[in-house]
């Protein structure tokens, strides 16, 4: 075999071994160490060299990927998914055909999606959804996602919070508290527009918040711009900070006279 | 197994955001090679790829694009760890996405940061795009650096460098004419040199640059510098092409060069480079330089001793006598006065190749070489002038002289005055201004007859003292005349003119006629001289503000100063401010348009201050001023500049000059015009299409452009008389030359001509119109064309300034002369070392029906209600003996033709064969041959020249293989004794077929010319 490759494989049991006992920080850096290694290797994406190892590299790689995506979301940092999630997505996608499925593919896969509904990219999300074949939408896992998505999109906001009671994955728990507050962000947004104001009562429960203090909390770190005074929020101040838009007639003057003027010169 | 393919970079720019070092290299390092194919990709992910510091960046532009996240960039490239390769890898990387993006600026300025690994060899797209765009970014800091003289020009260091490399790509790949352009370009006279000293072929690089510096090099400053570079390069050669370095030389204006260069050619032993030195002066005679070629003659040493008959072998004793004759009669030196035994024959050849020079510089040997081919070649049809003065009505005076105008050039320069002592009676109607121009047109027709010029007009100048003998206008026009006739070589009779000028006092009755003429003579002879002495004179005549002497004295300065960009134009200026006479501001105004010729951006201050100018006549000046300053430039500036006052002045005089003077600035692109007036030429003003037709007319003259035709043809019938009138002056001016057998619309355009002068109820306008036109068509003999530039692609100065003025008829008729000074003859001379015209031969590779002289008109029938049948004449005549004897001819073919009328057609043209005497159509039956061959001296007209092929087998061999002009020819067979074709003896009896126009030339000549150029007698026509 391969030194090269074995040095991969033994420095990946060290990985999992970190994985297990938790050792977070060793873990990062055994990951970064190892996603250097692999860089050397000409089978891997985007060059997909057909090597004697290739298979072999590929699977090892691609469970390495998958490693890391899960181990970002234990250590809870969504730029480091996002990035190990787009590395892993070509042996999927371009190298599928040649590899074994991964038994984890349609988890990680719904993770993704699960994130890109937590930050409200819902373009993306679609353009994620539409890359998937049909047996994949009957996934529980990303049944589960497009199912939140729906109710998210008909504003059954607390269908999407009752939700996370029943999560196909442990894994997905991070994802599902991070989605209450978008949710949350999106009802605010939509208050914002809809009232002058609202007494804290109602806005408690429009937030879906148990208690005035949790709201309050929210209030102050959020949208600080709101005022809250005889038991009442005012949205007022959010209003009036868009400013107007003038009719631009001076140019438009300008422009007409201009015209005239080329046109006289016409020959 | 399928290779299987990346789909998206999505990974790889996941990847650039890894913390590891490493990792964004690798990461850097494939999306670079996968941007090709990526690029919409990685373009919305441009923020993040790790940059090069922002002082490197030649344009802010991209800091607006990537405002969304320019925290995430600062961040990465302030990494120290990111080193120079990698920030040169991003900078590629990221030019490459902007280049797919079409941001090609900033795409030109990430690529220089990428430094080295913009690799101008490879061979993409990409590459090519940005090199393109580096080169003219560079050219363009160069060349406004330059202009604002700003040494310290601040370019960019690592620009410059993917320049040079792109340079000494090319020059080792052998592609030198890129290099050369490029450096022209980018003012790298360095690299320059370079290129043409190590290119293989270093004689052709460098004619391909002088022609690249004379179309393309805009600045005439910096034109300069490259032409004295050429000059360097060519003087290291081995072998320098004398040719060219006169040339270039003459456009630097270093006369002391071109003598070095000729006298040491004369010197030499060897009679080729004495054959090289006449041809080398005979160049620079054709760019009609006059004060330039004064100079150079100036410098040459006067010879010491005279040739006289030395006892060396017989044959270079005929020559050296036949040469001193020669020369007597061209440049009046007292030469075979010598009785003086001469010892050295080195010292004898050379005196006498001294004085042979000194007489093609003066322009005298080429002006009477040219003189006896236009009158030999004469094929000038009498029978169109005849048609045109029986339709035009007696009492109308313009159509009247408008016929003499058209006489006068359709014989410019062939002496032949026949028509007008034919119709002395006719003739006599002419008064006042009409007989001014009457006497002038002689001036035209006898062009070039310096020797004989003053005996001819003899008669009609003013007699000294004894006022009252003839009339003021005769005078007056024999003086305009005598400029006419010495147009830009009057040094013989400057003195004269100036002492008429003198003479004519205020006691004189008419006295400002005379004046009026004496100044437009004065002018004319002393072409460019700057001659401060006549400068003053002529100042004297403006200043008695008087309105008809004033005008001529107003053009006649710019005349005199024509390209020195004298402060004298200031004085003008400030005496046209002052003067109340309309016509005097006009003449200044063009007088001081003239003084700036050919000076470019030099003239612009002064260009500006006329354009601005309150009186509309002082901006119709500036609209010529920046015509001669920018003439055949295509100047974009000067050019916008015109047609921004044609569409916006209040004055319509303005407008069509604006429009009229785009002519002047593109006739180096004759193409170009029909498609930058096309518009114009639709325009609702009348004066704008007016214009729109003499720019078209001015820039394609003499070409025959079926764009140029196709504009012109719809103006001719124009709704407005003097759209038409222009119009139709312009089309012959395009199609003079041109047979119908080149294009067909030539006939048509004749048979238009002949209809508007027929008709009765034209206006008198365009009748006018017409009947120049068919003088301009036929002009000089049917063996001139108009042409604004000689064959080495420089300016010809008098031509310019001759259409210019000439453009200016539309306020003063007599001024239509003018036009002459533009016409050159299309013919081939080739001579010997005699400057003699030997018999000789040579190849026209082409259908001689193509290049062939239009078929002489046809007698107009008198019953013109039915189109008969009509005989074919030959009615070229030459002599007036001939030309009598054909008028009894015409008379018997007349009654012929009444009796064959009801006959039909065939029978008559049998007639009109019987009596040709050279018969075209027993040659038309049997196929054309495609070739023909033509014999020394031969009308070559120009669009001839391409099929123009010396045989190889021929005893004369042309020292520079020139289509068509002067050519010296080597002798290979000098032993054998040479039969001359052009000889000022009767020389047609010598030479049994003397020119290609055979029996009916030498019946001709055998029958009236005794000898050749002789003063004709006067003749009187007083009324």
């Amino acid at each position: 075999m391969d030194p090269k490759l074995t040095e991969v494989s033994q420095l990946f049991e060290r990985f999992k071994a970190a994985i297990t006992r938790k050792d977070y920080d060793s873990c990062t850096e055994l990951l970064s160490h190892l996603k250097v290694l692999l860089t050397s290797f000409r089978s891997l994406p985007p060059l997909f060299e057909n090597t004697p190892n290739s298979i072999h590299e590929l699977t090892l790689a691609r469970d390495i990927y998958e490693h890391a995506v899960l181990l970002s979301v234990k250590i809870e940092d969504q730029d480091a998914f996002e990035r190990d999630f787009f590395q892993l997505k070509p042996y999927y996608t371009d190298a599928g055909s040649r590899l074994p499925p991964s038994p984890n593919e349609y988890m990680i896969l719904g993770l993704n999606l699960l994130r890109l509904l937590v930050q409200n990219r819902i373009a993306e999300f679609h353009t994620e959804l539409e890359l998937l074949s049909s047996t994949a939408l009957e996934n529980p896992c990303i049944k589960h996602a497009v199912e939140l998505e729906q109710s998210f999109m008909e504003g059954a906001y607390n269908r999407v919070l009752s939700a996370k009671q029943n999560v196909p994955n442990e894994t997905y728990g991070y994802f599902m508290d991070l989605l209450a507050k978008t949710v949350r962000d999106e009802i605010a947004g939509c208050s914002e527009k809809a009232y002058d104001y609202l007494s804290l009562k109602d806005a408690r429960q429009m937030l879906l918040y148990t208690s005035d203090k949790e709201l309050l909390q929210y209030i102050e770190e959020e949208h600080p711009e709101w005022e809250t005074k005889n038991g009442s929020v005012f949205f007022q101040k959010a209003k009036e900070s868009v400013p107007c838009k003038e009719i631009p007639s001076l140019q438009l003057i300008n422009q007409t006279l201009s015209y005239a003027r080329e046109l006289e010169r016409i020959v | 197994m399928a290779a299987t393919m990346v789909s998206s970079a999505g990974g790889l720019l996941a990847m650039l955001n890894e913390s590891h070092p490493s990792l964004k290299l690798h990461a850097l390092s494939n999306l670079n090679s996968f941007v090709d194919q990526f690029w919409p990709e990685i373009s919305t992910s441009v923020p993040i790829i790790p940059l090069v510091r922002e002082s490197d960046f030649l344009s802010d532009g991209e800091m607006e694009l990537n405002d969304g996240n320019p925290c995430n960039r600062e961040s990465l490239y302030e990494d120290e760890e990111f080193d120079q390769h990698q920030r040169q890898l991003a900078a590629l990387l990221v030019s490459k996405v902007f280049y797919y993006l079409g941001e090609l600026n900033d795409s030109l300025s990430y690529a220089l940061g990428a430094g080295s690994l913009f690799d101008v060899s490879d061979d993409s797209d990409y590459v090519h795009t940005l090199l393109a765009k580096a080169i003219d970014e560079y050219a363009s800091i160069k060349s406004k650096a330059a202009e604002s003289n700003d040494e310290a020009a601040n370019v960019d260091p690592r620009l410059e460098a993917i320049v040079e490399r792109m340079l000494d790509k090319c020059i080792t790949d052998g592609k030198y004419q890129q290099a050369m352009g490029i450096a022209i370009e980018c003012r790298r006279l360095d690299k320059l040199e370079e290129a043409i000293t190590r290119s293989d072929n270093i004689h052709g690089t460098l004619s391909y640059c002088i022609n690249v510096s004379h179309s393309f090099v805009n600045r005439r400053e910096y034109r300069r510098e490259v032409l004295r570079l050429l000059v360097k390069v060519y003087q290291k050669l081995p072998s320098p092409d004398y040719l060219s370095i006169c040339q270039c030389l003459m456009f630097l204006d270093e006369p002391e060069g071109v003598v070095s260069i000729l006298e040491k050619l004369l010197r030499s032993e060897n009679k080729d480079d004495a054959l090289l030195a006449f041809q080398v002066a005979f160049d620079l005679v054709e760019n009609e330089h006059q004060a330039f070629l004064l100079n150079v003659r100036d410098h040459l040493p006067v010879p010491k001793s005279l040739p006289s008959e030395s006892t060396e072998s017989a044959p270079a004793q005929n020559e050296s006598t036949a040469a001193a004759e020669d020369v007597q009669m061209t440049d009046g030196t007292p030469a075979s006065n010598a009785n003086v035994r001469e010892t050295d024959p080195k010292e004898v050849s050379y005196a006498e190749r001294l004085n042979k020079i000194r007489g093609i510089l003066s322009g005298e040997t080429s002006i009477q070489l040219t003189l006896q081919f236009l009158y030999s070649h004469n094929k000038s049809d009498l029978l169109i002038l005849k048609t045109i003065k029986q339709s035009v009505e007696m009492r109308n005076s313009v159509c009247h002289s408008a016929t003499i105008y058209a006489n006068a050039i359709m014989h410019a320069g062939t002496t032949v005055d026949t028509f007008l002592r034919e119709n002395l009676d006719w003739l006599s109607r002419a008064t006042n201004w009409a007989k001014f121009s009457a006497t002038a047109g002689l001036g035209v027709i006898h062009r070039g007859h310096l020797q004989q010029g003053r005996s001819l007009m003899a008669p009609y100048l003013p007699q000294g003292g004894s006022a009252g003998g003839g009339s003021p206008y005769s005078e007056g026009g024999a003086l305009y005349a005598l400029g006419l006739i010495h147009a830009n070589h009057g040094e013989g009779i400057k003195q004269f003119l100036r002492d008429s000028l003198r003479s004519t006092t205020v006691e004189v009755l008419n006295f400002q006629v005379i004046q009026h003429g004496a100044c437009l003579g004065l002018g004319l002879a002393a072409l460019g001289t700057a001659d401060e002495d006549i400068y003053d004179d002529i100042k004297n005549v403006l200043y008695t503000d008087n309105a008809v002497a004033g005008e001529a004295a107003g053009i006649s300065m710019g005349l005199l100063m024509v390209g020195t960009a004298s402060e004298k134009a200031g004085e003008m200026l400030a005496y046209a401010h002052e003067t109340q006479h309309e016509k005097i501001i006009r003449g200044l105004a063009l007088g001081i348009a003239l003084t700036v010729y050919g000076r470019e951006e030099e003239a612009d201050t002064l260009i500006e201050q006329m354009t601005r100018d309150q009186d509309p006549i002082l901006r119709y000046g500036g609209m010529y001023a920046l015509a001669l300053a920018y003439s055949g430039t295509a100047n974009n500036k000067a050019i916008r500049q015109l047609l921004h006052f044609a569409v916006s002045d209040v004055s319509d005089d303005v407008r069509r000059t604006a429009v009229l003077a785009l002519g002047f600035v593109l006739y180096s692109e004759p193409e170009q015009t029909p498609r930058i007036v096309s518009l114009l030429s639709e325009s609702y003003n009348p004066h704008v299409r007016y214009g729109a037709a003499l720019a078209v007319g001015i820039s394609c003259a003499g070409t025959g452009l079926s764009e140029a035709i196709s504009l012109l043809e719809p103006l001719t019938s124009d709704v407005v008389d003097f759209v038409r009138q222009g119009a139709l002056i312009a089309m012959a001016m395009v199609m003079v030359q041109i047979n119908e057998a080149n294009d067909s619309r030539v006939g048509t355009f004749r048979r238009q001509l002949e209809k508007i002068i027929l008709d009765k109820h034209e206006d008198t306008m365009s009748k006018m119109g017409a009947i120049l036109a068919s003088g301009i068509l036929d002009a000089g003999g049917r063996n001139m064309t108009i042409k604004l530039l000689s064959k080495t692609k420089h300016d010809k100065i008098t031509a310019v300034v001759g259409l210019a003025v000439f453009s200016q008829f539309w306020y003063w008729y007599p001024l239509i002369y003018f036009i002459s000074l533009s016409f050159s003859p299309t013919a081939l001379i080739g001579l010997n070392y005699d400057l003699k015209v030997p018999k000789f031969e040579f190849l026209s590779h082409a259908k001689p029906s193509l290049f062939e002289y239009p078929k002489p008109t046809t007698v107009p029938t008198a019953t013109s209600a039915v189109k008969l049948p009509t005989a074919v004449l030959s009615t070229s005549a030459k002599a007036k003996a001939r030309a009598k004897k054909e008028a009894e001819q015409k008379e018997k073919v007349n009654n012929e033709k009444t009796e064959a009328a009801g006959k039909g057609k065939s029978s008559s043209e049998k007639e009109g064969d019987s009596m040709q005497v050279d018969t075209p159509q027993e040659k038309k039956a049997e196929p054309e041959p495609s070739f023909e061959l033509l014999t020394n001296p031969a009308r070559v007209v120009p669009a001839q020249e391409k099929f123009i092929r010396f045989l190889e087998d021929s005893r004369y061999v042309p020292v520079k293989s020139a289509p068509s002009g002067f050519v010296l020819l080597r002798d290979l067979r000098p032993n054998e004794p040479e039969v001359l074709s052009l000889t000022d003896a009767p020389s047609s009896t010598q030479s049994p077929a003397g020119g290609s126009t055979t029996g009916q030339q030498g019946s001709a000549s055998a029958m009236a010319v005794d000898e050749e150029p002789q003063p004709p007698a006067p003749f009187e026509y007083t009324s």
